[in-house]
């Protein structure tokens, strides 16, 4: 044997699925992107739910002037 | 008769009034005409001198008692008796030899024309000549009737006309009796005629033009005495001309100027046709048409304009009256104007042209598949074809008869749908030259489509035909690169269209398009929209065929997964390519996760050599070098972002624990670095080459991983039973009985039965030599066994989303009883309005359905399906 060409996929390693804000899964990409992968990765809140980071972000912004997460009503904080 | 006569001329009281003396004149008179009549008519020219006197005292005395009418229809009879008695029969005699030849093809066919050649020309020299002389005495009798007319003072005026009438009838009862006596064969005899002096001509001609060709190559009318040499054949050719035109003229004057036309003209075209057929041919790599063209104007309307120059100078000479025969068909009025020859030969020009193009048209239209065949090489007789057709204009012909051939010769089913497929595409090119607007090209195109939706690999022969560009070239001329190209010719298409990108671009593309509006020709189905037919675009019509090109894409997807999966080296140039290709033909979004497939293959070519480096240093510094002689340079790894790529088929496998260390080394390794991505191995996926040491030699080979595996086993362990094997690897035991035959085929395993029947024992073979020969007898063999795929089918795909349909089919059945496929497809398409939704097409719902119907689940009787009892 003297080369091994594997395939593997990956997997951020998010419990659920789909991202709630976007329904779309996370190792696919959200709306706004169009490679998955480095480019759309997702986030987590201090809650434990993750996110797109592109789509919390947007969310984020538009809760002025504190972030609630989406799913829990806590406030949003980023985990560390 | 005479009484006859004498009574319609006579009335009873004339009679009365004659005296005795008078009515002995009358008699003596006319027995004395009579007679010299008799003798004159016979043909003695020398009597006709000494007796003329008396024969006009006798006509004058006759004619003094107004029997002039008498005088006339005696001597016109009396010489339609000679020429019924004597000269037709004479003159037909002369081919009574050729009455029993059914066939001049059959005999010696030179010494006969020659025969007929001269036969024809005495035998109307012979006939000529008692016509003139018959003539001479007709005249004779004008003459003396116009002598009396004088002293009779009234018909003075009329004595050219007098002469004009006798003439006319006497033309008339030559032909008359000729054409009543003739003999069934002499058409033929004259048909052969011709075509043997044409021949000949177009010989003397052929060898003309060709030294004309060689020595000038401009396309001017021959200019006929260019050298001493062609005032030769000048010579030859008009003694032939002028010969056939003594022919010609001598059976003109005997009445036969339709059947002599007859004869020539089809002489002529047979002539003709003979050419095209010669030039044209089996060879389409050439154009034809101009030489045909060329030839027509050398040859027969040569001989023509000769033919006619000698006829109008010897009209002009001759009475031209007498031409004018009954019988003559309107075409033959050209030779009346023989004094404007021009006419006459611009009207034979455009005869011969067209039929010409006719004839050209009609080989090549029964030759039209052949030509697509070898369609680019084929060009010029594509574009003779449609010249041809703009004149002749018989498209309809063209379009049935391809039809014809290409149901008979191309949609069965001993064809590859390769084959139809490239059949199509050149004929979709080579119809486009012949007519832009693609009427035709629809009309032909529709029974190939309908043919290739039936045919199951249809996407994928067009989808490997749009890919495999280089590989075309390697496995023969015209073949694969032919949808790459149209890909590429889009794409300059495309670029030329951005150059004048300003705002204007959509006014001015209308502008142009309403300038080039044509309408469409009358052959167009009215029920199709015009819009349709606009572009004719090769890879749309091929979309065409699947109907959506959403499937296409689907299976691209397939096929770049498949290919992708198998590649190692990461080199993806030549697919980067075709994608961006497609995407400027199908449109960004949709080959969208095409691209992500492409960029996950980058990207892991860039994450490899990460990993790579960082565990080469750890290695380094750690010195943890593991015992095993496996280390990270032999392993690459292809990451793919499962959700972008098709449903691949997952089957669990142990790999050998070297490997599989490896493997969760690089997943750790990858994980520090994308954090927090994780890596799940598709341990099933991928390619391995193995080199096999055996005592004698090494073998090498590129296997999947669950074959390596299994040769892997046999490292430590010579034979393994099928059960602990399986056990082993971690596969099913028929999985690994499929499997384990690819090595088995190569000779390297044998298969034994074990003391179980479903426990088999495999051994590895030492012995080499035995196993080097199998290796070579069963090549073919291993190669099918990996023509297995990674990448779950499209049928595969379709059959798992078609499996939530199957519910519905067999409930709305077992309600219904029995239905056909459009009604199954509509009730599906209204009842699965809410998820999961019905969107298939209904080419798939009834491979579905008919893959229901091999489970024996259902039935299939006089096409509706029936649940199966």
């Amino acid at each position: 044997m003297y080369r091994w060409h594997a395939v593997a996929s990956w997997t951020w390693g998010v419990d659920d699925e789909t991202c709630a804000i976007c329904k779309r899964a996370f190792d696919g990409c959200c709306d706004a992107c169009k490679l998955p992968g480095d480019d759309c990765p997702p986030i987590w809140g201090a809650c434990n739910h993750a996110f797109h980071l592109h789509c919390i972000l947007k969310w984020v912004h538009s809760q002025t002037p504190q972030a609630h997460c989406p799913l829990c009503r806590r406030e949003w904080q980023f985990k560390e | 008769m005479t009484v006859d006569s004498l009574s319609s001329v006579c009335n009873l009281g004339a009679l009365d009034s004659l005296s005795e003396a008078s009515i002995s004149e009358i008699i003596e008179s006319w027995n004395s005409f009579c007679l010299i009549t008799e003798t004159i008519v016979k043909g003695d020219n020398a009597k006709l001198k000494t007796s003329y006197l008396k024969f006009q005292d006798d006509v004058c005395s006759l004619c003094k008692y107004g029997l002039r009418s008498l005088v006339e229809e005696h001597f016109l009879l009396s010489l339609q008796d000679m020429l019924e008695k004597h000269s037709a029969p004479k003159f037909w005699k002369n081919f009574d030899a050729y009455n029993n030849v059914p066939d001049p093809e059959v005999d010696d066919k030179n010494m006969q024309e020659d025969e007929v050649e001269l036969l024809l020309c005495k035998a109307l020299e012979e006939i000529s000549s008692e016509k003139q002389y018959q003539e001479k005495c007709l005249l004779t009798l004008v003459n003396a009737l116009q002598l009396c007319g004088a002293s009779d003072t009234s018909t003075e005026g009329h004595a050219v006309d007098t002469e004009k009438i006798f003439l006319s009838k006497y033309q008339l009862i030559v032909s008359s009796v000729l054409m009543t006596t003739m003999p069934r064969h002499f058409t033929e005899i004259l048909h052969w005629y011709f075509k043997g002096r044409l021949e000949e001509l177009s010989t003397i001609m052929a060898g003309d033009y060709e030294d004309y060709n060689e020595s000038q190559d401009d396309n001017q009318p021959r200019n006929m005495d260019i050298d001493g040499t062609y005032d030769q054949k000048k010579i030859m050719e008009n003694k032939l001309v002028r010969n056939i035109g003594m022919v010609v003229h001598n059976l003109r004057n005997l009445g036969f100027t339709s059947m002599t036309e007859d004869a020539y003209a089809s002489a002529i075209f047979l002539l003709l046709k003979a050419k095209v057929f010669d030039l044209a041919g089996d060879d389409y790599r050439t154009s034809v048409l101009e030489s045909i063209k060329e030839w027509i104007q050398a040859v027969p309307l040569q001989f023509l304009r000769a033919l006619l120059d000698y006829l109008g100078d010897s009209m002009s000479y001759l009475s031209p009256k007498s031409t004018k025969s009954p019988l003559a068909s309107t075409p033959s009025s050209c030779y009346q104007k023989s004094g404007k020859p021009s006419e006459g030969i611009v009207r034979w020009q455009l005869r011969l042209e067209y039929f010409a193009y006719e004839t050209l048209q009609d080989l090549r239209i029964a030759k039209l598949f052949e030509i697509i065949v070898d369609y680019p090489d084929s060009a010029p007789a594509i574009e003779d074809l449609k010249q041809c057709l703009e004149y002749t204009g018989q498209h309809t012909k063209l379009v049935d008869s391809f039809i014809s051939a290409l149901r008979y010769r191309l949609l069965t089913a001993g064809a590859s749908t390769n084959d139809i497929l490239h059949q199509y595409v050149s004929t979709i090119k080579a119809l486009r030259t012949i007519d832009p607007a693609g009427v035709f090209l629809e009309a032909v195109g529709e029974p190939i489509r309908e043919y290739l939706r039936g045919r199951k690999d249809t996407i994928k022969c067009i989808v490997t035909m749009l890919t495999d560009g280089t590989g075309g070239n390697n496995s023969g001329p015209g073949n694969g690169d032919s949808l790459l190209e149209e890909l590429n010719r889009d794409e300059e298409n495309q670029e030329s269209n951005s150059l004048d990108d300003d705002i204007n671009t959509d006014d001015k593309q209308t502008w142009i398009d309403i300038q080039r509006w044509e309408p469409d020709p009358v052959e167009a189905d009215p029920l199709k929209g015009s819009r349709y037919r606009r572009k004719v675009d090769v890879l749309g019509m091929i979309v065409g065929i699947i109907g959506s090109k959403d499937q296409l894409i689907n299976e691209y997807r397939v096929m770049l997964a498949e290919k992708l999966l198998n590649k190692t080296d990461y080199d993806i140039d030549t697919e980067i390519r075709t994608l961006e290709l497609l995407k400027i033909h199908f449109g960004e979004s949709s080959m969208q996760k095409c691209e992500i497939m492409l960029n996950d293959l980058i990207d892991s070519k860039r994450t490899n050599t990460n990993v790579k480096a960082t565990i080469n240093q750890l290695s380094q510094t750690g010195g943890d070098l593991r015992e095993h002689e496996a280390s990270f340079d032999i392993l690459d790894a292809s990451v793919i972002s499962s959700n972008f790529w098709p449903p691949i088929q997952d089957e669990d496998v142990k790999l050998p624990e070297a490997v599989d260390r490896l493997l969760s080394d690089y997943a750790k390794r990858f994980h520090e670095i994308k954090t927090p991505r994780k890596l799940l191995w598709k341990k099933n996926l991928g390619t391995v080459k193995l080199e096999l040491e055996f005592e004698d030699k090494t073998l090498q080979f590129t296997v999947t991983p669950v074959h390596a595996s299994i040769i892997m086993q046999f490292q430590d362990q010579k034979s393994w039973t099928s059960k602990n094997l399986a056990a082993a690897i971690g596969v099913p035991v028929d999985t690994l009985q499929k499997r384990i035959n690819f090595w088995i085929n190569k000779g390297i395993v044998v298969e034994s039965s074990g003391a179980d029947s479903n426990d088999h024992l495999y051994t590895l073979v030492d012995d080499m030599a035995d196993g080097g020969k199998s290796v070579t007898n069963n090549e073919a063999l291993g190669a099918d066994d990996e023509a297995e795929t990674s990448v779950a089918s499209v049928e595969d795909q379709l059959r798992k989303e078609m499996t939530v349909y199957e519910k519905f089919i067999i409930g709305m059945l077992r309600n219904v009883g029995n239905m056909g496929l459009e009604r199954i497809h509509n009730s599906l398409k209204i009842f699965c309005a809410t998820p999961p939704i019905y969107d298939k097409s209904i080419q798939q719902l009834q491979s579905f359905l008919s893959g229901l119907v091999a489970e024996e689940k259902l039935e299939l009787r006089d096409g509706t399906y029936h649940i199966k009892k």
